[in-house]
């Protein structure tokens, strides 16, 4: 369904779908109605939201700073205009001024082309908040596509990789659906490459009891990021360390701070911390994924619904803590090729995680070049909240999304000689440059942290 | 969900051309789906990393790690996107049957 009404959208998922995750959608004659009822119930919940409805000036800062108006050019994709679309149902209908003035004041009334448009444009945001730190005011726009995309979850709008991967998250445990003999057979290949390549003994042990370190790695390494496991298992190998792998919970990743924060959010909270409970560990370690560590580090606290006992780091806290004092022997020499860093928007903008990435990928490498700008004012890689639809119309719009990523990278002069690395430490970002650097010619190959971590350590 | 008449038989497939059950393929669906992916012939190349997939998806129920799949059947990543022009995961998983794989992928 790449088009309809003119509008470029994500394939829905079915009725069928959506009850797999515990929605029955609302039929079309009934969906305005219920979308007021919902929006009007957000309104007087999110006072973030209501800040963004009511005080936007239309200065148009936010136009410039956004990657996926720069890539498309689409009026609809200038931040403050994509808020407009709720902004504008939002005033016609909780607004004095809206209610008797109508179009005069930019009301409009809730229609079934409204809601597409909004399905269209919600899904065409990356939820990377650049917009948000270039707002005079301080709105986050991110915080608008929330509400946009939670109402039509409830209606029954939900793209159908979204929506498959809250069932696989419910049925196996992990995005992927990779069930727990899968992730076993999985973990021994990698100890057996591993031998083979470093020669070192690394095992991943999974659903240990009594371990200190819960690792919860991406499922998504389990398919396509081999080195983003290895990485992580020599890592901590070398550090001695007692940890395990939950197969209840092999997922960093929380789709449910991308179309749902309700229940499909909170079921996978639920898991950890079952899974915790259960194999009593001590600390909770969080593999690469960018919007999955949001979601753990800036969620849970208020999520969980019991005491959380277990502090909640992410892997690189850990890494850059060893490699800054000195209890990592690395081999710069072993990443011998002009590295530039990606920062993952969900690190840099959402959880301050920006250091540390800087301070592990110098020790790694020998050649680091920044790339401009960067930390929290970089550029999101254009696959932000997992839009990775393949379809031809929405593949298209990933590679615009990308083109201000594929200008930064350019501009480094990494990939001049064909062999440069693009470190991008987070699941999302991975799937999304893997095919992207190849369609925007960057010469260079894509890289988690960890994986380089891993090849540089020198074992005694 | 549309059925398409592979060999004289009813298939189901989703909407991104994927087979809905895993079970009901035959050789005839790889090749039906070959004309689609851009395979002008299907080699014996080809029926490996097939029927290797079909093995392991028989096993796991998921497709295999790309890594293992490149080293169990000796092909190189690059080779199997010669052999697959849409890739491991949309062209030679829909050939073999398997569902669409989901997640970050």
């Amino acid at each position: 369904m790449p088009e309809v009404n003119g509008l470029k959208m994500p394939a829905k998922a079915s009725e069928k779908e959506m009850k797999n995750i515990h929605i029955d959608p609302v039929p079309d004659d009934q969906k305005v109605e219920v979308a007021l009822q919902h929006l009007d119930e957000m309104r007087k919940k999110f006072r973030s939201f209501v800040m963004a409805m009511e005080s936007c000036v239309k200065c148009g800062a936010c136009a410039e700073n956004c990657h996926t108006y720069l890539g498309t050019k689409d009026p609809n994709n200038i931040p403050t205009n994509r808020a407009e679309l709720i902004r504008k149902i939002y005033k016609r209908y909780f607004t004095l001024e809206g209610r008797w003035f109508g179009k005069l004041v930019g009301a409009e009334d809730l229609t079934l082309d409204v809601l597409e448009q909004w399905y269209s444009y919600f899904y065409q945001c990356n939820e990377c908040r650049r917009c948000a730190m270039s707002c005079p005011f301080g709105i986050d726009t991110c915080e608008v596509t929330f509400v946009g995309r939670q109402i039509l979850h409830w209606l029954g709008m939900v793209p159908k990789l979204h929506a498959n991967v809250g069932a696989a998250m419910e049925k196996a445990g992990n995005h992927t659906g990779l069930p727990k003999p899968s992730l076993i057979d999985t973990l021994e290949f990698l100890s057996e490459e591993i031998q083979e390549e470093f020669g070192v003994e690394v095992n991943f042990p999974v659903d240990k009891p009594d371990s200190d370190i819960l690792y919860i790695p991406s499922s998504a390494d389990f398919l396509l990021n081999p080195y983003t496991l290895m990485g992580a298992g020599m890592f901590f190998t070398y550090i001695g360390a007692n940890w395990t792998i939950p197969s209840t919970v092999a997922e960093a990743g929380n789709f449910g701070l991308l179309f749902d924060q309700r229940f499909t959010q909170r079921h996978n909270v639920t898991r950890l911390l079952d899974a915790s409970q259960k194999l009593g560990i001590k600390k909770i370690v969080w593999g690469e994924c960018g919007h999955g560590w949001r979601a753990a580090k800036m969620y849970i606290p208020t999520l969980a619904d019991r005491p959380v006992k277990w502090p909640i780091v992410h892997l690189h806290d850990e890494t850059s803590y060893y490699v800054n004092t000195n209890q990592l022997k690395l081999d710069p020499g072993k990443n011998n090729h002009p590295t530039t860093l990606h920062d993952p928007c969900n690190y840099g903008r959402a959880c301050g995680m920006t250091k540390q990435l800087r301070d592990v990928l110098s020790a790694c490498v020998t050649d680091f070049r920044e790339m401009t700008p960067n930390q929290e004012k970089n550029f999101c890689c254009g696959g932000g909240s997992a839009i990775l639809f393949d379809d031809p119309e929405m593949y298209d719009l990933r590679i615009k999304f990308s083109a201000k990523k594929a200008e930064q990278v350019r501009a480094t002069g990494v990939g001049a000689n064909g062999d440069g690395y693009l470190c991008a430490p987070c699941s999302i970002c991975k799937a999304q440059l893997y095919p992207m650097v190849e369609e925007h010619k960057l010469g260079v190959e894509v890289k988690g942290l960890i994986d380089l971590l891993g090849k540089a350590l020198v074992w005694k | 969900m549309p059925f398409v008449n592979i060999g004289g038989k009813e298939v189901e497939l989703d909407e991104d051309g994927f087979m809905v059950d895993p079970e009901a393929w035959t050789e005839d669906c790889a090749k039906y789906f070959s004309e689609g992916e851009g395979i002008p012939e299907m080699t014996e190349d080809h029926w490996k990393v097939i029927f290797y997939l079909r093995d392991y998806y028989k096993q796991f129920q998921i497709a295999p790690m790309i890594r293992k799949l490149c080293k169990e059947t000796g092909c190189s990543l690059k080779y199997i996107y010669e052999l697959f022009p849409t890739g491991p995961a949309k062209g030679s998983c829909k050939l073999a049957g398997l569902p669409k794989p989901t997640g970050c992928v």
